[in-house]
């Protein structure tokens, strides 16, 4: 009954959401320093999943090389804002500006290939970067670099700022699957050569979901370094991050707005327990992973969805 | 009559397997021509490269005086050619209305506010009126067949190309097929219509083909076509 107002009410979902962002917004009001540190990691994660998804799960992009873009953002955070000296927020963006930049330049290359290609052919793309900054001077090989700019912000800093990142980052996806682009993502998602019969062209819109994802990815990485303060190519550019993601839309639902979020929170909660666990977290994220599959094979709100028809965030066109 | 499609010559092989040799045939304006052959003819692989899927090792596609053998997937389609799959692809996590959305706006590039009201037309045609909000997915054969028809129609099409509409369908529900396929024809569309069920078939086209072993073999007005030597041939026994 609850669900049903929820799902169906004109005024229950506006509603439900200012009443999560005005939490959100809050949060460090009335919560402590542990708790606001945690959702600034689901928020940045949350972000994540959210690109990643737009590619995966809508344009049939399977990319395991989205670190490329963190390595970058957070290396123009790094180098921008104590190399240079500029504007942290300045900083951040033009890891977004280099991310698009970069991901615009390597698509054609990239997009000739599909499939387990495309997701091989990205990740070779991030270990060249990996090994590009670990051999370059300026970015002082793989010592890596103090971003001592960062130091500035204490935690609630940096949770409006990872706030505003998974916001944004939710937001764009919102938007893109409201417009007339989302009737083709959704199309794709679901047959892509019966999408390109009715006229959709597919390059044109992967493309654009990979430069979105890109940029975005690019600024994420930058508010996740500023988070950490140091940063080292092998961590930056590490593969770790994409199996972090995948895991985490896998899990909530890939092709769905929910799936991220859903992912996110039960990653991040479930790796400060797994801290207990050193050596076998690894393995016991697997068996989670694996076990969730099993039960839920089109991850929790994939499941649910085609169990129920429930949907939050919803893109549903209204007849007439 | 004026003429719309004209298929020249048209060949393809995949490795050794020459699957069409020369296949030849012209459609004319709010025709419907049908197209029948054995199993494995090559009927569907024709649908392909008309709609630029397959690539022709030869030949040529001319669509209303213009070639138009090199031109992609979505630039004959907007072009005006509309098809529907053998087996159905409707678009299982988008409602019935989406799916039919989907076509108007990017098949006759109109912004989603002027397709909404053409939506709801063609959903009154394909008699989908009543199942507007289902998700596609959860359609039973007839009603993915008629979504099938309904989408292809929303990209506006001059042409429209069916692979067996009525495969697998009831013999009544086959009966809808026709009238569907009828209702095509009165919005001044031409089709061409690849179809098992020849009976039910017959009724509602002007001219069949009948296309085996690589080539075109026949191609004239049903009775002619169905009472020739060749069709006799080649679906009782004795394939030449
Ligand atoms: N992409 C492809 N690559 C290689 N061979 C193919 C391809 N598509 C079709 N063929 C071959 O071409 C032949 C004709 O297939 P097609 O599907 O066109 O037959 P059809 O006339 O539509 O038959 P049916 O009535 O069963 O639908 C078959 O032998 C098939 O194996
Ligand atoms: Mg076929």
């Amino acid at each position: 009954m609850k669900l049903k107002l929820l799902s169906k009410g004109t005024y229950g979902k506006p509603l439900c959401f200012l009443v999560i962002m005005a939490l959100l917004v809050t949060l460090p009001y009335w919560s402590g320093e542990y708790v606001v540190s945690i959702m600034m990691l689901i928020l940045l994660y949350m972000a994540m999943g959210q690109m990643w998804n737009l590619m995966a799960g809508y344009a049939g992009l399977l990319s395991l090389g989205m670190q490329a873009f963190i390595g970058i953002g957070g290396y123009s955070l790094a180098v921008f804002s104590t190399t240079y000296g500029l504007n942290i927020f300045v900083s951040i963006l033009l890891g977004g500006i280099f991310s698009l930049i970069f991901a615009f330049f390597i698509s054609p290359a990239l997009f000739k290939m599909s499939g387990v290609y495309f997701a091989i052919g990205s990740w070779v793309v991030a270990e060249s970067l990996l090994l590009w900054f670990s051999n370059w001077e300026f970015v002082r090989y793989a010592q890596g670099i103090n971003i001592t700019s960062a130091y500035q912000f204490d935690t609630v800093d940096l949770y409006y700022i990872a706030l505003v990142v998974g916001v944004a980052a939710a937001l764009v996806v919102y938007l893109l699957l409201r417009s007339k682009s989302g009737l083709a993502l959704m199309a794709m998602r679901d047959n892509s050569s019966a999408a390109e019969t009715l006229g959709i062209e597919l390059y044109k819109t992967k493309l654009r979901c990979y430069l979105i994802s890109s940029f975005m990815m690019g600024i994420i990485g930058g508010a996740m370094y500023l988070y950490q303060a140091y940063i080292l190519p092998s961590a930056a550019f590490s593969i770790g991050w994409t199996v972090a993601v995948t895991f985490m839309v896998i899990i909530g639902g890939i092709g769905t707005m929910e799936g991220p979020i859903i992912g996110a929170v039960l990653y991040v909660l479930f790796n400060q327990y797994l801290y207990q666990f050193p050596g076998i977290s690894m393995m016991i994220l697997g068996v989670t992973a694996i076990l969730i599959i099993l039960v839920a094979p089109n991850g929790i709100m994939g499941t649910l969805h085609n169990k129920t028809g429930i949907e939050i965030l919803s893109a549903r066109r209204n007849v007439g | 009559m004026k003429e719309i499609l004209n298929v020249d010559q048209l060949a393809i092989s995949f490795g050794n397997n020459e699957v069409l040799k020369c296949i030849n045939f012209k459609l004319h304006e709010n025709e419907v021509l049908g197209v029948i052959g054995p199993n494995g003819a090559g009927k569907t692989v024709m649908l392909n490269i008309l709609t630029g899927i397959l690539k022709p090792t030869k030949g040529t596609i001319t669509f209303l005086g213009e070639d138009i053998t090199k031109d992609t997937i979505p630039e004959r389609c907007r072009k005006g050619i509309g098809r529907t799959f053998q087996v159905p692809r409707p678009f299982e996590k988008m409602t019935v209305y989406e799916n039919i959305l989907t076509g108007c706006v990017y098949g006759s590039r109109i912004s989603e506010k002027e397709a909404r009201h053409k939506a709801l037309d063609i959903l009154e045609k394909i008699k989908l009126s009543d199942r507007t909000k289902d998700f596609a997915g959860k359609l039973g054969l007839l009603d993915r067949k008629r979504l099938e028809v309904g989408r292809a129609l929303a990209t506006d099409p001059k042409v429209l190309l069916l692979d067996e509409v009525g495969g697998g369908l009831t013999e009544s529900e086959v009966e809808e097929v026709l009238d569907l396929v009828r209702m095509v024809k009165s919005q001044g569309v031409s089709v061409v219509w690849i179809e098992h069920i020849i009976k039910t078939m017959l009724e509602g086209t002007d001219r069949v083909l009948l296309l085996a072993n690589g080539c075109d073999i026949v191609c004239g007005c049903p009775q002619d076509v169905m009472n020739s030597k060749e069709v006799t041939d080649i679906y009782i026994g004795c394939e030449c």
